[in-house]
C-alpha cells in the first residue's frame, strides 16, 4: 500500500497553489472580513489579474515587473468598474454583479475568436520566463523523498512566501491604524461611520481595490509553475476562498494563511484515502467518482463553519464575523 | 431649566407660527420634498432652527420626522428642496461632507459599532486624524502624535459621560442607555457646532434619562446648537427653548413649549387624542393604527440603512 | 387553534397538488395534439415504422443558409445508409435501435463554394436513446479562405439554387430570418427561466435569502426528469410530473432540515447566503457523483413540429411553453385571489407586520419553498427538454436566473416574470451579433447596466432602496 501521500500532502504546506490561495484569501479578507463587502467575484479579480500579466509578458515582451505593474492596473480598473455603480447599493448587489463579472471574464477568455490573445480554453503557457530569468538558485534537484524540487520551483516557492508573509504584515499595520478603524467600522455599520465624517465609498473602494490586487498578484504565484487555465478561476474558486478565510477566521490577518494551508492538506489527504480506497475496494465507487468528492467535501465544510464555527479556527468567538 | 422671557423673545421675530422667522438661525430650509411611492415623507415649506438653542421635533409616529433629520443630513436625497447649514446651502452635499462642517447627528436605533472597544469607538468621531490615509496609514510616524491627542479628548469625553471604566470594552458589551451616551460621546469628538439628536431617549431606562438630560443642556451652554426627536412630552417640556411639530410631513405648529404643549387643538390634531392615553387602553383598532405607523417608520428607518 | 394544524398542513401540500394537475392535465391535452401537429407541418419527415431518428442538417458558416445535394452516411454495425440533403439542406434518417452512430459527410459531395467540414467533427459519432426522434448531426461548412470567399455572389446563387428557402439574397430579410427564430426560441427559454426566477423571488421576498443553491433545485427536478423517462422508460408525462412533485418535495425538506432550524437560531442574512453557496456546491457534485460528468439527452421527438417562415419548433418547445403559461397564470392566481397568496404578499412586503397581523408567517415560508421546488423542478426537466441536461445545468442557468430577477426587481414575482423573459430574448438573440460561447456575458453585461441606471429593477418601487 502506498503511503506517500501523506507526504504529499505534507508537501501542500509550501506549495505555490496554497500560497496563492493564501494571498487571495487575504485579499477576500480585506474586502469580506475586515470592510464587509461581498465580493463573490474574486476569482474574476484573479483571471483578470493573471491574463494581464501572462499577456503582457507573452505578446508584448514586459520585463516581470513591468508585468506585475500591468497586473496592479487591471485590477484596479476591474475594481473601479465594479465598484462605482454597486458599492452605493445595498450589499448583496455587489455580490451578484462581482460573481457574474468574473464569469463574463472567463467566458470571454475562453472565447475562440480570442485565441490568438488568450489561448482560449487552454490558457496560456510559458508566463514564467521573466521570472525564471531572475532565479539566482543554481540548477539542480532539492528536497527530500516524493517531495522534489527543481531550482525554479524553490524560486517561486521563496519569493512567494516571503512576499505572503510581507504583504500580510503590511495589511496587519493597516488594521491596526486609524485607517484600519475606518475600515471595520464600516463592517458594523457605515452610516455610523458616514455620521462621523468618513467617506464610506472612498474606504470601500479602497479596499475592494486592496483586495482585487492581492488576488490578481495571487494568480501570479499561481501560474508561474504551472499555467493560465481559464477554468480554474470559476466560482468555484472564489467559493474555496470563501470557506479558507472561514476555516481560518474571516476577521483575522493569519487566518486566510491558515487556513490556505488547512484546507489543501485536507483535501490532499481526502483525495490520497480516496484513492486508496478505489484502489483497494473499500468504498463502492469508480475513480471517476472520486473528482466530485473533494467538492462535495468542501461544500458540506462550508455550510459546517458557517453554522457551528463562523469565528474560524483561530478567530476569537468573540471577534466572529457574524455576530 | 426654564428659559427668560428675555432669552425667549430673542429667538423670533414676529408671533409663533410654521415656518417664523428666526432672530439668528442656523439652518434655513425651503420648499424639502420627499416621497415614498406617492406619499409625501416630508412636504417642508420653510422653518429655520434657531442658534444656540435647543429645539425639539415632534409629531406623531410617521410625521416624518426621521425622514426630514436624514434629509437635513445628506442621508437621504429629497425630490426637491434647498437648505442651508451656518449661512452655507448644503442640499445635495453628501452625508459625510455634513459631518465634516459641523452638523454631527445620531440614530434612532443605535448604532454603536458593537465588534470595536469604547475607545476605538470614540477615536473614529475625530477628525483630521492623517492615519486615516491608506498611504500615511503604513508610517505610524505621521499619525501616533495625533492619536495621543484624540485618546486624551476622548478620554475626557468618557469621564464626562461616566463610561471611562468601559473605555477597553466592546462596544456590544454595554446597556442600551450606554450605548445612547456613547454615540453622543463620539459624535462630541468632533467639536460639532450642531448636534441633532434622533430620539435620544428611547430605550433609556429612567435612571439614565436624567443624566442624559444634563448632558443635552450641557451642550448648549458651551455654546452649540440641538435639533432633537422626541416622543416624550415631559422631556420636550423640560430643556426645550422651542417646538416644532410635524405631522404627515408638514409643520404644523411651532411655539414655545408650554404654549404648545397646551394648545388643545395641537394636541388633538397632531399628536393625536391618544398621546398621553396608555397603549392598553386603546381598542384593538387602534393598537393595530399605531402598529402600523411604527412599522411604517421603523421601516423608512431600515430602507435607509439597506442603503 | 386545531384549525390552524389543518390549514398548516394543507397549504403546502394543496400547492402541490394544485401545480402537479395542472402540469399533467395540460401534458395530456398535448399528447394527442403534438403528432397532428407533426404531420401537419410541412416538414420532409419520411413515414418510417423506426421509433428513432437522426436529423441531418447542412448550412454554410458565412449566411447560414442550408446547403443541399450533399451525401451523408450514418451506420452501426450492420446497418448503413447514404442520404442527400434537401432543398432545406436537411435529411432525416431513420434507425433501427438506439446506440451510438457514426454520421460521415461525403466531402466530395459538397457543392463548389460551399465550404468544407471543420476537421474533427467529421465523421462524427452520435447517441441515439430509445424514442428519440430528430437527434441532432447539423453540419455547419467553413468557407475554405476565411472572410474572403463568401462573396454576395456566390451565396445568392447557392440560395436560389435552394429554391425554397432563397430569401438569402436580401440582407433585411435574413437579418429577420436570423433573428425573428431567436426571439421565439428565446421567449421560451425566458418562460422556462421565469419558473425558477419567481421561486427565487418568493424565496427572498418572504426570507431575505439570496439562495444560490437554486440551480440545483433546477438540476433536481431535470435529473428526476432524466431518472423516469430514460432510466424508467416511462412517457414523459410522468416524468415531468414526478419532476414537479419531487421538487416540491425537496424544497420541502431543504426548508424543513436545513434553512428552517436556521431561521429559527437567528442566522443572519449574509451567513445564510454563504450556507447556500455551500449546499449548491455540495449538492451540484453530488449529482455529478451519482449520475456522472455526461450530457444527459431525455428521449424525445426532436424534429419540428411547427414551421411559420423561418421559425422552426419542436413540439416539446411548445408543450413546454404553454405548461409555463397556464402555470404561470396559475400562481399570479394563487398570488393575487387565495389566502395563502395574499399571506405571501403581505409577509414579502414586511414581515414583522404580518406576523403581527396574525399570519403564520413560517407556514407562509413553507408554502413558498414547496412552490419554488415544485416551480424549479418543472422548469429543470422541461429545460432538460430544451436543450439537454447536466449535473450543472441548474448552476450554469443560477447567473441568469438572478440576472432576471435583478433586473425585475428584487421580491417581486412578476418582476421575476418580466425580467426572465428579457434575459431569455436577449441571451438568444445576442447570438446573432456575439460568439455563441458569450450567450450568457449579454445577459449578464445588461444585468450591470441595469444595475446602473434603475437599481430597483423594471417593475421594483423605488423606496425599496435607500
Amino acid at each position: 500500500m502506498d503511503f506517500s501521500f501523506l507526504l504529499l500532502a505534507l508537501g501542500q504546506i509550501i506549495s505555490p497553489q496554497t500560497i496563492a490561495y493564501a494571498l487571495a484569501a487575504l485579499g477576500l479578507a480585506v474586502q469580506f472580513g475586515f470592510t464587509g463587502l461581498l465580493n463573490f467575484g474574486q476569482a474574476g479579480f484573479m483571471a483578470i489579474g493573471g491574463y494581464a500579466f501572462a499577456i503582457t509578458t507573452l505578446h508584448l515582451g514586459f520585463p516581470f515587473w513591468l508585468a506585475v505593474l500591468a497586473t496592479l492596473v487591471a485590477t484596479t480598473v476591474m475594481a473601479l468598474v465594479l465598484g462605482i455603480p454597486t458599492l452605493r447599493l445595498r450589499a448583496d448587489y455587489l455580490a451578484i454583479v462581482t460573481i457574474a463579472a468574473a464569469e463574463i471574464v472567463r467566458y470571454v477568455v475562453k472565447t475562440p475568436d480570442l485565441i490568438p490573445l488568450t489561448g482560449g480554453s487552454d490558457g496560456l503557457n510559458g508566463a514564467a520566463v521573466t521570472f525564471d530569468a531572475l532565479n539566482p538558485i543554481p540548477p539542480g534537484s532539492y528536497g527530500f523523498g516524493p517531495l522534489r524540487y527543481d531550482e525554479n520551483d524553490l524560486w517561486i516557492i521563496l519569493v512567494g512566501w516571503i512576499f505572503v508573509i510581507l504583504v500580510a504584515l503590511l495589511v496587519r499595520q493597516l488594521m491596526k491604524s486609524p485607517w484600519g478603524r475606518v475600515i471595520k467600522g464600516i463592517r458594523e455599520d457605515e452610516d455610523a461611520v458616514r455620521s462621523l465624517g468618513k467617506n464610506v465609498f472612498s474606504y470601500k473602494m479602497q479596499s475592494l481595490i486592496l483586495g482585487g490586487a492581492l488576488g490578481g498578484l495571487a494568480t501570479i504565484i499561481n501560474i508561474i509553475p504551472t499555467s493560465l487555465q481559464p477554468d480554474n478561476y470559476g466560482t468555484q474558486t472564489t467559493f474555496f476562498l470563501l470557506t479558507i478565510i472561514l476555516l481560518g477566521g474571516a476577521t483575522t490577518v493569519f487566518g486566510p494563511l491558515v487556513g490556505a494551508i488547512v484546507f489543501w492538506i485536507v483535501l490532499s489527504l481526502a483525495d490520497g484515502f480516496l484513492s486508496l480506497a478505489v484502489q483497494y475496494h473499500w468504498l463502492p465507487i469508480t475513480t471517476i467518482q472520486q473528482g466530485p468528492v473533494r467538492f462535495i467535501i468542501v461544500g458540506v465544510a462550508l455550510m459546517l463553519i458557517v453554522i457551528f464555527r463562523p469565528s474560524g479556527l483561530i478567530g476569537k468567538k468573540r471577534e466572529a464575523f457574524f455576530a | 431649566m426654564p428659559d427668560t422671557t428675555t432669552e425667549r423673545a430673542a429667538l423670533i421675530e414676529g408671533a409663533p407660527a410654521p415656518g417664523v422667522k428666526k432672530t439668528d438661525p442656523i439652518v434655513v430650509a425651503d420648499g424639502v420634498q420627499r416621497t415614498f411611492g406617492g406619499v409625501h415623507a416630508v412636504d417642508v415649506d420653510h422653518v429655520e432652527i434657531p442658534r444656540g438653542a435647543i429645539t425639539a421635533l415632534i409629531g406623531p409616529n410617521g410625521a416624518g420626522k426621521t425622514t426630514f433629520f436624514n434629509l437635513l443630513t445628506g442621508f437621504d436625497k429629497p425630490n426637491h428642496g434647498s437648505w442651508s447649514f451656518d449661512g452655507k446651502p448644503i442640499g445635495g452635499v453628501p452625508a459625510y461632507k455634513v459631518a465634516r462642517r459641523g452638523m454631527i447627528r445620531t440614530f434612532q436605533l443605535t448604532k454603536a459599532l458593537s465588534m470595536l472597544s469604547v475607545m476605538e469607538n470614540m477615536r473614529l468621531g475625530a477628525q483630521e486624524q492623517p492615519g486615516e490615509n491608506i498611504a500615511r496609514a503604513l508610517v505610524p510616524a505621521l499619525w501616533r502624535g495625533r492619536e495621543q491627542q484624540i485618546t486624551e479628548r476622548a478620554q475626557d469625553l468618557l469621564a464626562r459621560f461616566k463610561l471611562d471604566t468601559k473605555a477597553d470594552d466592546f462596544a456590544a458589551s454595554l446597556s442600551g442607555g450606554q450605548r445612547k451616551l456613547l454615540e453622543m460621546a463620539r459624535a462630541l469628538m468632533s467639536d460639532p457646532t450642531m448636534i441633532m439628536l434622533d430620539e435620544p431617549m428611547a430605550g433609556v431606562n429612567p435612571a439614565l434619562t436624567q443624566s442624559l438630560l444634563h448632558h443635552i443642556l450641557d451642550l448648549k451652554a458651551t455654546g452649540m446648537t440641538v435639533l432633537f426627536v422626541e416622543h416624550d412630552m415631559h422631556v420636550v417640556r423640560e430643556i426645550a427653548d422651542w417646538v416644532i411639530v410635524m405631522a404627515e410631513g408638514r409643520i404644523v405648529a411651532e411655539g414655545y413649549p408650554d404654549q404648545v404643549m397646551s394648545d388643545q387643538a395641537v394636541i388633538d390634531a397632531y399628536l393625536g387624542s391618544h398621546h398621553d392615553t396608555d397603549l392598553g387602553d386603546l381598542s384593538e383598532e387602534q393598537q393595530a393604527e399605531l402598529l402600523d405607523e411604527t412599522q411604517a417608520e421603523v421601516e423608512r428607518e431600515e430602507e435607509r440603512n439597506d442603503g | 387553534m386545531r384549525h390552524d394544524t389543518t390549514r398548516r398542513r394543507s397549504g403546502p401540500a394543496a400547492l402541490l397538488t394544485v401545480i402537479a394537475t395542472a402540469a399533467f392535465a395540460l401534458i395530456l391535452a398535448f399528447a394527442g395534439a403534438a403528432p397532428a401537429n407533426a404531420a401537419s407541418s410541412p416538414s420532409p419527415s419520411p413515414s418510417s415504422s423506426a421509433a428513432q431518428s437522426i436529423q441531418v442538417w447542412i448550412r454554410k458558416a458565412s449566411d447560414r443558409s442550408d446547403v443541399p445535394g450533399v451525401k451523408v452516411t450514418v451506420s452501426q454495425g450492420s446497418f448503413s445508409q447514404t442520404v442527400t440533403s434537401g432543398d432545406d439542406g436537411k435529411a432525416l434518417v431513420p434507425v433501427p435501435a438506439a446506440g451510438t452512430y457514426k454520421v460521415d459527410l461525403d466531402a466530395s459531395s459538397v457543392p463548389e463554394g460551399a465550404g468544407t467540414v471543420p476537421t474533427g467533427l467529421n465523421p462524427r459519432q452520435v447517441v441515439v436513446s430509445a424514442g428519440n426522434q430528430g437527434v441532432p448531426a447539423y453540419y455547419i461548412l467553413v468557407a475554405p479562405g476565411g472572410g474572403a470567399t463568401p462573396t454576395p455572389g456566390a451565396s445568392g446563387g447557392a440560395s436560389s439554387g435552394a429554391g425554397g428557402g432563397g430569401s438569402g439574397a436580401d440582407s433585411g430579410a435574413s437579418l429577420f430570418d436570423l433573428i425573428a427564430p431567436r426571439i421565439v426560441t428565446g421567449l421560451i427559454f425566458g418562460l422556462l427561466l421565469a419558473l425558477a426566477s419567481i421561486g427565487v423571488s418568493l424565496i427572498y421576498g418572504t426570507t431575505g435569502l439570496n439562495n444560490f443553491a437554486h440551480g440545483e433545485l433546477v438540476t433536481f427536478g431535470a435529473l428526476m426528469g432524466y431518472v423516469f423517462s430514460a432510466v424508467l422508460g416511462l412517457p414523459g408525462v410522468v416524468a415531468i410530473i414526478a419532476a414537479t412533485v419531487l421538487g416540491g418535495v425537496f424544497g420541502y425538506v431543504q426548508d424543513l432540515g436545513l434553512w428552517r432550524p436556521l431561521r429559527r437560531r437567528g442566522v443572519a442574512l449574509v451567513p445564510l447566503m454563504i450556507v447556500s453557496i455551500g449546499l449548491s456546491l455540495a449538492l451540484r457534485y453530488l449529482f455529478q457523483f451519482i449520475f456522472g460528468a455526461d450530457q444527459l439527452v431525455l428521449p424525445a421527438d426532436n424534429r419540428a413540429a411547427f414551421i411559420l417562415g423561418p421559425v422552426r419548433l419542436r413540439s416539446t418547445d411548445i408543450i413546454s411553453a404553454v405548461i409555463c403559461i397556464v402555470l404561470l397564470l396559475l400562481v399570479a392566481f394563487v398570488l393575487l385571489r387565495t389566502r395563502i397568496g395574499k399571506a405571501t404578499r403581505a409577509v414579502s412586503d414586511n414581515r414583522s407586520l404580518a406576523a403581527a397581523s396574525g399570519i403564520d408567517v413560517e407556514r407562509v415560508i413553507r408554502t413558498v419553498w414547496v412552490g419554488a421546488g415544485s416551480l424549479a423542478g418543472l422548469a429543470g426537466v422541461l429545460i432538460g427538454y430544451y436543450q439537454s441536461l447536466r449535473w450543472d445545468t441548474g448552476a450554469s442557468i443560477l447567473l441568469l436566473i438572478f440576472a432576471a430577477v435583478t433586473l425585475g426587481g428584487f421580491g417581486t414575482a412578476f418582476g421575476a416574470l418580466v425580467g426572465s423573459l428579457v434575459i431569455g430574448v436577449i441571451t438568444d438573440v445576442s447570438t446573432v451579433f456575439i460568439p455563441n460561447n458569450l450567450k450568457y456575458v449579454a445577459a449578464l453585461v445588461v444585468l450591470i447596466a441595469i444595475l446602473l441606471v434603475r437599481p430597483q429593477g423594471i417593475l421594483g418601487k423605488a423606496s425599496r432602496i435607500g
